[in-house]
């Protein structure tokens, strides 16, 4: 997938650019709205990252500019502004999905692969790892085409891991996933273990590989072994 | 004690001692004047009987009279002294004073009277004249006068107090007005005090001290809050940064259990610093009342929502949670709402001990959570401050004061109670 990152904090455009880049995506950046504007004029991107506040001018024309070119590129606004009233104006001027700063790389990736599978919806919602394969539609889950039972909390954990294959995600990440960052229950992860657990039992239990690994006590990894 | 109460004390009192100096003058004043006045009847009596004396060269008949008595004694020539003497009166037959003094049979009365002493030479002979006048009616008239006087100053006294009374509290209104538009001052309202029209110069004054006043705290407390939306906005960006490169550190090689153990810290700091910078902001955005809406909320629904989200944590810390949820329909913000929910059933969830317990009860009027913990009350007064939380929570310390800020927008009353062994939330609707 060809993703363009427009932010103008260095280090922010870097660590994101860092988490996208991998075999077969093709990660571009822009640090202003000149360089911004005139990129998503020229080419073509499943993803745009777009900052609300940038030097030059602001997101939001950019995202106004787009919609006026019919461009169907998919859009996720990323802002530290968190009012309701950004966040409607944005996804009422077309954006497909509003993240507020800060957040975890983790939780951008699964944000952006929503939008591109949403938008790359070619009559399928099968979301198919090796043996697993996710109805997303109906929400469920089949293992070598054997339904398996999860909870609601365990589907999204499930997607969520898919949309970071490979990567190391935080229990932080994973429990603000779950339960949003309005829950304050900080250095308290055992629920989050126990929801792990489960989910690899029943994956395990329906003949599936072993994919999530706990990583250095500080996080898991859903990889290929 | 009241300014009216006060007032009317000293003036009264001031108004007392003066009218009974004035009194103790007038009386005073009148009894000489009177007394003069009888006097100069007496010489006109003297002089009457010094001309009968010359004329006829024998004494006058005597006549036993109502106003005076005159007797002659004989004396030796040149033994006697004119002058005024107070003496008594005796009032033979009276009938007037009988009358008046009818507890008394005698006859014979003694009242006060003034004399006058003086001496008569007729012929060869030497008398001592005493002419003796009663002062009962001069007395009458100053009881009288006194009387009126007393009356005067009763009345007086009476319509002081009343007039004060009636007078003050009307002129004191634009006082008492304001004094209540000042109860009701909140530095966040963001309209200003409605202050009542008033010509008094002094009261114009203070309404213009306060309004000047409100004004600049106002604009004071605008500023502060101002500055803590940019700090917390510019300290987002910094956060997003570390955040993102904690994310993209852990993905790279293997680390020492040390390593992790560090990077866990860091991860535990900057997610605790994210959420307090967001309640920061969350926080002005309620004061700001930036937040409000009207959506129709079905609570006991949202409630039970909530509830099957929380419940991997219930199960996590073994909590029994029983809810007896009626009806209950809101207009107004679900995000407010939510964030309420949220804080306070996050605190009876961080508050309790394992195999603790959670109540929850809807009703119409209230919603009631209520929660086991430690078995101590909080304190009352504390527990809404701003950054004041106990120690071993792990929360923002602005998780209360968000809740009482949003039911003070949503005009609800949050309160809390300790009766073992629950602690008591109380969001009265």
């Amino acid at each position: 997938m060809k993703i363009l990152i427009i932010e103008d904090e260095k280090g922010l455009r870097e660590s994101i650019e860092e988490y996208f880049t991998e075999a077969g995506n093709i990660c571009e950046t822009a640090s202003n709205y000149q360089e911004g504007l005139s990129k998503v004029s020229l080419y073509s991107y499943d993803c745009i990252l777009l900052d609300i506040t940038l030097p030059g001018g602001s997101g939001i024309d950019i995202l106004k500019h787009l919609k006026r070119d019919n461009n169907n590129d998919g859009l996720l606004i990323i802002s530290a502004k968190n009012s309701l009233d950004d966040r409607l104006e944005g996804l009422d001027l077309g954006a497909d999905d509003y993240l507020v700063k800060p957040f975890h790389l983790s939780e951008l990736r699964a944000r952006v692969t929503a939008i591109i599978r949403r938008k790359t919806f070619n009559g399928s919602n099968q979301l198919v790892f090796n043996e697993i394969n996710i109805d997303l539609l109906a929400k469920t889950v089949n293992v070598n085409n054997q339904p398996i039972k999860l909870t609601r909390k365990e589907y999204a954990l499930l997607l969520y891991f898919l949309a970071n294959k490979g990567k190391v995600v935080s229990k932080n990440a994973i429990a603000e996933h779950l339960w949003g960052d309005g829950m304050d229950l900080a250095n308290n992860f055992d629920f989050i273990y126990s929801h792990i657990k489960n989910l690899r039992k029943k994956l395990i239990e329906a003949g599936s590989n072993d994919y999530i690994q706990a990583a250095y006590g500080m996080g898991y990894k859903f990889t290929n072994p | 004690m009241k300014l009216l109460t006060r007032y009317n004390r000293v003036n009264l009192l001031t108004t007392i001692v003066v009218m009974l100096i004035t009194g103790i003058i007038y009386y005073q004043a009148i009894s000489v004047i009177l007394i003069n006045q009888l006097e100069k009847d007496l010489v006109v009596e003297e002089n009457e009987i010094f001309e009968y004396v010359s004329l006829n060269h024998h004494l006058p008949q005597v006549f036993k009279s109502n106003d005076q008595q005159i007797t002659f004694t004989e004396a030796s020539p040149g033994s006697v002294r004119r002058e005024f003497i107070n003496t008594i009166y005796r009032n033979y037959n009276n009938v007037k004073y009988v009358k008046r003094h009818h507890h008394r049979d005698d006859e014979e009365e003694f009242e006060s009277g003034r004399g006058l002493i003086t001496s008569v030479t007729v012929g060869d002979k030497y008398y001592k004249v005493l002419i003796v006048v009663s002062t009962v009616e001069v007395e009458d008239l100053i009881k009288i006068i006194f009387g009126i006087t007393a009356g005067v100053i009763l009345l007086l006294l009476v319509t002081l107090y009343t007039t004060n009374r009636l007078l003050l509290n009307r002129l004191w209104q634009p006082f008492y007005d304001l004094l209540k538009e000042l109860r009701f001052f909140n530095v966040t309202d963001n309209k200003d005090i409605p202050l009542g029209k008033t010509n008094i110069d002094e009261f114009e004054e203070l309404n213009q001290a306060i309004i000047g006043m409100s004004t600049r705290v106002k604009s004071d407390y605008k500023e502060l809050k101002s500055f803590t939306e940019n700090a917390s906005h510019e300290l987002l960006t910094p956060i997003a940064v570390i955040n993102s490169k904690l994310d993209t550190l852990i993905q790279t090689d293997s680390f020492s259990l040390q390593q992790s153990k560090l990077l866990s810290d860091l991860y535990s700091a900057v997610s605790k610093l994210t959420r307090l910078n967001q309640s920061l902001l969350l926080l002005v955005k309620i004061e700001n009342r930036l937040l409000e809406s009207n959506e129709h909320i079905d609570l006991k629904l949202h409630i039970e929502e909530m509830l099957i989200q929380f419940e991997e944590i219930f199960l996590d810390k073994e909590l029994k949670v029983s809810s007896d949820l009626g009806e209950k329909e809101l207009v107004t913000s679900t995000y407010l709402v939510d964030i309420l929910l949220n804080n306070l059933l996050g605190n009876a969830i961080r508050h309790n001990h394992p195999g603790g317990e959670i109540r929850i009860k809807l009703t119409p009027e209230s919603l009631t959570i209520q929660n086991t913990g430690r078995p101590e009350a909080l304190k009352q007064d504390q527990i809404f401050v701003r950054f004041h939380k106990s120690t071993e929570s792990e929360g923002s310390g602005l998780g209360l004061t968000i809740s009482r800020q949003i039911c003070e927008n949503l005009k609800f009353t949050l309160n809390y109670g300790y009766k073992a062994p629950y602690h008591t939330f109380t969001v009265s609707f």
